[in-house]
């Protein structure tokens, strides 16, 4: 395999975590098949980014120009196909993210997307793809093609690595041409204190046993303590003890948590239907609450007695 | 867009003396910014719908119907509201979580996710008719979703199945071969997911020579009695089945319940349908209750929130929900048991218990469960 494409996704001056992660895949895809690294990258005032990826990759691409200077799927697209029928490189890696998907499938190659794993088999490119909302993984091999393009799933491989590149940065100057039916307007920041439920690998969750709003700053200790997100059922919203984002359940949100601690929750099917995935601990004093017919594993007894004794321990551990 | 025309046209909007019997009878509009007669009103006069549409507090309608029933002009404004969800829904700006619950509906066979070979698991000890297994039978019990998923309704499930077997009633069921009927789908203004269902289920009916349906909850019944529009079956909620084996003597109690009960008229079996006395019947037929009626009853009976696609929506605004309001009306009636005939009403209800911390004074139950206990 020869060149193999990294496109950095950044965004208002930092680099995106999927962009570290594709630079570790691709430098695994490049060793093995003695090809070459490239990170592409795309912007306006993003030298220091350049300076950055260096050390990831054999060579970064800069395309500089004010045109560039927010993310336009329509104007990297034309400037994406210049490079790829410049360098022709055998593979191009774009984070499956809402970036990359509304750019990829525009480059007119042989995609395939959103893959949680990428590998050579006798010098052939195989991606694993995930189907049926997870339950199958399939292997993808490609036609025979000079050049494909992969997008690749965020949070799949790590980010961290060792610094590999040997560092050289090319500016180019492309003429970039107007365009006409794309603009840029604005970016739109999550609220303050905002939390995405959705995406957390460890939940927390709260609900209706706690008896007392002062109660829910336990909850939210031992949540930090384990590097997880506080979240709630639905009385505790209702309540107006937590804000209506931390809600699980039908009315709420759908979770994929990793684990998913469940303190004080009956674990009524609303709630419970939404959460999907993922190891479930519950902790309820009632031993006929329904949250014990789903929960891989349960504490019955009184979250009283058992959040402070977990808080401690975990403080311990923490402690060293 | 000619939604503006088509929809002032087809609902005739200009009917309308905005007199605002319809608002004032809205429950929604205890804890909602939702005006129905406003609403009717803009559709009628505005060139542009695009802003109305924008309103958050659409989704916060019940589709209770009371602003239908109470209209004396005889309009429907209840459906003019959702045939602008479904103009929203056409163009895929409806809330995430509708989103997903139709989805998952389209996939699935049911809204809330669950695997469809998993549909028939809450009965595989019951020994029931499976028509999806070759069974024949006169009557098709139709389960539907929250009852064959959710733990707490499957009770309700099991307690209907008691009661056939009592009374020798010939029946069976879809199994994993049943779907959703499609009736919050409507309501959620997938009308292209809803008209879908209904083919697939009225084939499935048709293969099975399916003639009768009894169903648990009063919205499956709703939908196939007024909008399957199929005069090849016939369709009837638990409770009217249920009161006609009490007057035929097919069922006997052998036990009394000693509780003061009273009886939540679900939307969709009282005003939209008119089933009123049936379950009231069945109430007064079990020994040893003393019924007494709400207040706001029958027609007037507050809604629990839990139709028009609610149970995947909260409301825009979070005033005290309806459910709450009706578990202390029934505290201060002296009532020990709410009885409903509705899995939604009986789950927001149940809710609205669990959030008020009050479960040591009072508890839901379907009026089935409290038939089953008596036989």
């Amino acid at each position: 395999m020869g060149r193999i494409f990294v496109l950095i996704e950044h965004r208002k001056g930092a680099i995106r975590d999927i962009t570290w992660e594709m630079l570790i895949k691709g430098r695994e895809l490049a060793l093995r098949s003695g090809g070459e690294l490239t990170a592409l990258l795309l912007g306006y005032q993003i030298r220091n980014l350049a300076e950055k990826l260096v050390q990831r990759a054999d060579e970064v691409l800069v395309v500089e120009d004010e045109k560039l200077s927010n993310f336009n799927g329509e104007i990297y697209q034309r400037v994406l196909s210049k490079l790829i029928s410049e360098y022709k490189p055998a593979l191009t890696l774009i984070g499956h993210t809402s970036f990359g998907m509304e750019l990829a499938g525009q480059l007119e190659l042989p995609i395939t997307t959103d893959c949680i794993d990428l590998c050579l088999e006798n010098g052939a490119l195989k991606a694993v793809r995930q189907m049926y909302t997870g339950k199958v993984n399939a292997e993808i091999s490609f036609i025979g093609a000079p050049s494909y393009i992969v997008t690749v799933r965020p949070d799949v491989f790590p980010a961290e690595g060792q610094q590999t590149g040997r560092g050289e940065i090319k500016y180019l100057s492309l003429p970039i041409e107007e365009i006409k039916y794309k603009k840029f307007i604005e970016y739109i920041e999550p609220a303050v204190g905002e939390v995405d439920i959705t995406r957390a690998d460890i939940l927390v969750s709260v609900g209706q046993g706690i008896g007392d709003k002062k109660n829910i700053s336990m909850i939210a200790e031992l949540s930090e303590l384990m590097g997880g997100v506080l979240a709630c059922s639905r009385p505790i919203v209702d309540k107006k003890w937590l804000p209506k984002e931390r809600q699980v359940g039908l009315s709420g949100k759908t979770v994929k948590p990793k684990l998913y601690l469940a303190i004080g929750i009956s674990g009524a099917f609303q709630h419970i239907s939404q959460i999907k995935g993922g190891h479930i601990i519950a902790i309820n004093k009632d031993p006929r609450a329904p949250i014990f017919g789903v929960a891989d594993y349960g504490i019955v007894e009184d979250l009283f007695k058992i959040v402070p004794v977990l808080t401690s321990k975990l403080k311990e551990i923490k402690a060293g | 867009m000619d939604g503006e025309q088509s929809l002032t046209e087809k609902y005739e909007l200009f009917g309308c003396i905005q007199c605002g019997r319809c608002s004032a009878g809205c429950p929604i509009s205890l804890n909602s910014a939702l005006n129905i007669r406003k609403l009717i009103r803009e559709v009628t006069v505005h060139q542009v719908l695009e802003p109305i549409y924008e309103q958050g507090e659409l989704w916060d309608c019940t589709t209770c119907s009371i602003c239908s029933l109470r209209c004396p002009r005889g309009l429907k404004p209840h459906e003019v509201l959702i045939s602008i969800r479904s103009i929203l829904a056409e163009e895929g700006n409806v809330p995430a979580t509708v989103r997903d619950a139709l989805e998952e509906t389209f996939k699935h066979g049911n809204p809330y996710g669950q695997i469809r070979s998993k549909r028939f698991e809450w009965a595989t000890d019951l020994k029931i008719k499976n028509f999806s297994q070759g069974d024949r039978a006169e009557i098709l019990y139709f389960v539907g979703c929250a009852p064959s998923y959710d733990p707490r309704l499957q009770e309700v499930s099991r307690a209907l199945v008691k009661t056939f077997t009592q009374a020798e009633v010939n029946f069976g069921i879809l199994g994993n071969e049943e779907n959703c009927c499609g009736n919050e789908i409507r309501r959620m203004g997938e009308e292209g997911l809803f008209e879908m269902l209904r083919a697939d289920n009225i084939k499935l009916f048709h293969n099975h020579e399916i003639r009768h349906i009894v169903t648990t909850s009063s919205h499956c019944y709703n939908t196939f009695k007024n909008e399957y529009k199929d005069d090849s079956f016939k369709a009837e909620h638990y409770t009217i089945f249920v009161a006609e084996l009490i007057q035929k003597g097919k069922l006997s109690f052998s036990k009394e319940i000693k509780k003061v009960v009273t009886y939540q008229d679900p939307c969709f079996l009282g005003k939209q349908n008119g089933v009123y006395e049936e379950p009231r019947f069945i109430l007064r037929s079990i020994p040893g209750i003393t019924f007494v009626d709400f207040e706001r009853c029958r027609e007037r009976s507050l809604c629990c929130e839990g139709g028009g696609g609610r149970m995947w929506i909260d409301a825009s605004d979070s005033g005290q929900r309806l459910g709450e309001v009706r578990i202390r009306e029934a505290i201060a009636l002296g009532a020990e048991i709410i009885a409903t005939a509705c899995p939604f009403c009986l789950l927001k209800l149940d809710d609205a218990i669990t959030t008020i911390g009050l479960a040591d004074k009072i508890q839901v139950r379907d009026i089935i469960e409290l038939l089953a206990e008596a036989i």
